[in-house]
């Protein structure tokens, strides 16, 4: 593989979310309000339960996990089934599909640049604010180095998840429902929305194996040192099911774009 | 209906009806996309119910509010947000509009430019929710024992309006900011995503924070202020009875201001 043509690509796709300041900054600002809200929300939940440990967690963890948690959605978030969806009405997919390289590693390369920026806009500077404003609860050792190979794991699930679903797309011709549905199901499950611990314990074993919760809670537990996700206690098997997801969803994916392109059909162009 | 001018109602419920019938033809051309679009919906809504059963599984009372009463308000925020859905989601490809062009069209016709260009597009997916919301309410109703009176389905129905005006309001200033910044469309993610917290009651912000969510992000007018009109009735705030003058107030302020960008249009040319 000719690595340096897909790192132009990245390099693009950095320069065309740095085009967009203001977008980042609105949004930086926007999820700051966002935050509030969750801060405020559980901060009452809190209040009200007469405890200050609810399975296993503080106020303190919760509020690290879903800001974290909230850092980690804007950064992995691309926007790859709306943008493909447009592509495939208008046209102008042909002109990607006819590039001498694959459509998903075109894809892949450009939007890791946004990804990149993302990291460095929002993910952290909310890493250190939260840091900072707990006094350094979260740990600075190795668990950077392992949350680091477990977040570049959780962009290719969620790559691989966001282009299955922008296959689907192709046959049915409709974006909204399916995007919608694949959001919704990604950030319960995933633990985006509340934390994995807080689930049914019955839920929670299901969930345990799925893909989403590689997304956001992998990540997070290992970054946070969660018992089960440091070295000896689990970190690896944790890893190795990352892995496992990353290669499965990876194939599944690039079998069922190749199926399904011979099925595409392009309206003018 | 004061934003109609010397139209009259008539004129424009007429038209309404036209465009309608236009858009459903076009909607029933896409069958898979619309059922699929329904499908979508409901298992949003069936996902949020999820959270909120996980949530009070674990923390049986939030802030003084029982779990019924949390999901009166629930059921409350789920219709309110209907008439968002159903007739103002063109505010949605505003700004795509506005980028290629095709604006232009809706400047040139006789017709309440705001009227004509958000009754192209009638979202029929807003009926399932507001299904879910109607179900809620109904459920948290009965187990409240509220009792069933001509005022309070009254009020309950006069306040359900009033409420729906300020989610309109915001998304019409969310929208209305791409006559002046181009793709804004990131600002009516953000703003949407506040319409998750309209649930919740307003008195676990503290005192700064509940300014700025009534009066500059006023979500709280989505479910809790007017909803507490029939939740508690012995004891309601003043901003819960003005919630529909004010309402009122922030639908005409976002109107002209959507109106004021939609003056300052002049076309990309093309």
């Amino acid at each position: 593989m000719n690595l340096k043509k897909y790192l132009a690509l990245t390099r693009l796709g950095m320069m065309e979310k740095l085009h967009y300041r203001l977008g980042t900054f609105v949004t930086l600002f926007g999820n700051l309000i966002y935050l509030v809200l969750i801060y405020f929300l559980w901060k009452a939940i809190y209040a009200s339960s007469g405890s200050d440990v609810v399975n296993g967690m503080t106020l303190n963890d919760t509020l690290v996990y879903l800001v974290l948690a909230t850092a980690l959605f804007n950064f992995l978030e691309v926007f790859l089934v709306w943008d493909m969806s447009r592509e495939i009405q208008s046209g102008a997919i042909v002109l990607k599909l006819l590039k001498p390289m694959s459509f998903r590693g075109y894809s892949f390369w450009s939007y890791i640049g946004e990804n990149i920026m993302s990291f460095f806009l929002t993910f952290l500077p909310t890493f250190i604010i939260i840091n900072i404003l707990t006094n350094g609860s979260i740990a600075l050792s190795f668990n950077l180095l392992f949350f680091i190979v477990s977040v570049i794991m959780a962009l290719v699930i969620n790559f691989s998840i966001d282009m299955i679903v922008a296959t689907i797309c192709l046959y049915t011709e409709s974006t909204w429902g399916i995007n919608m549905v694949k959001e919704c199901i990604v950030l319960l499950l995933s633990g985006a929305s509340i934390p994995l611990a807080f689930f049914p314990e019955a839920l929670r074993k299901i969930v345990q194996y799925l893909p989403f919760r590689c997304i956001y809670d992998t990540p997070l537990s290992v970054l946070l040192q969660k018992n089960g996700y440091t070295w000896g206690t689990g970190l690896l098997s944790s890893l190795l099911l990352q892995l496992g997801w990353c290669i499965a969803l990876g194939l599944v994916g690039a079998a069922f774009w190749s199926i399904s392109l011979k099925k595409i059909t392009v309206n003018g162009g | 209906m004061t934003l109609t001018g010397k139209r009259g109602l008539k004129f424009y419920i007429n038209i309404y009806g036209k465009i309608l019938v236009q858009d459903f033809k076009s909607k029933m051309s896409y069958r898979a996309d619309f059922i699929i679009s329904n499908i979508g919906m409901i298992i949003s809504n069936l996902v949020g119910f999820v959270t909120f059963y996980i949530l009070f599984s674990n923390f049986p009372s939030i802030n003084g509010w029982t779990m019924y009463e949390m999901l009166f308000m629930y059921g409350f925020s789920l219709i309110a947000l209907t008439p968002l859905q159903c007739f103002f989601d063109n505010n949605w490809n505003l700004r795509y509009a506005v980028k290629t062009g095709d604006f232009i069209k809706y400047c040139f016709r006789p017709i309440n430019i705001f009227f004509y260009y958000i009754s192209e597009d009638f979202d029929v997916k807003g009926l399932g929710q507001m299904a879910f919301g109607v179900g809620t309410l109904v459920y948290a109703w009965k187990n409240l024992a509220i009792p069933v009176t001509f005022v309070t389905v009254g009020q309950t129905v006069l306040f359900l309006i009033a409420a729906s005006l300020f989610m309109i309001a915001i998304m019409n200033f969310a929208a209305a900011t791409c006559f002046w910044i181009q793709n804004s469309g990131y600002i009516m993610v953000i703003m949407f995503r506040f319409k998750d917290f309209a649930k919740y009651p307003a008195t676990i912000f503290n005192k700064l924070f509940k300014l700025i969510f009534t009066f500059v992000i006023p979500i709280v007018f989505i479910a809790y202020y007017p909803s507490l009109v029939v939740l508690r009735p012995d004891k309601v705030p003043l901003l819960s009875w003005l919630s529909p003058v004010i309402g009122l107030i922030f639908f005409y302020l976002s109107y002209r201001f959507w109106l004021l960008g939609a003056r300052k249009y002049d076309g990309t040319g093309s």
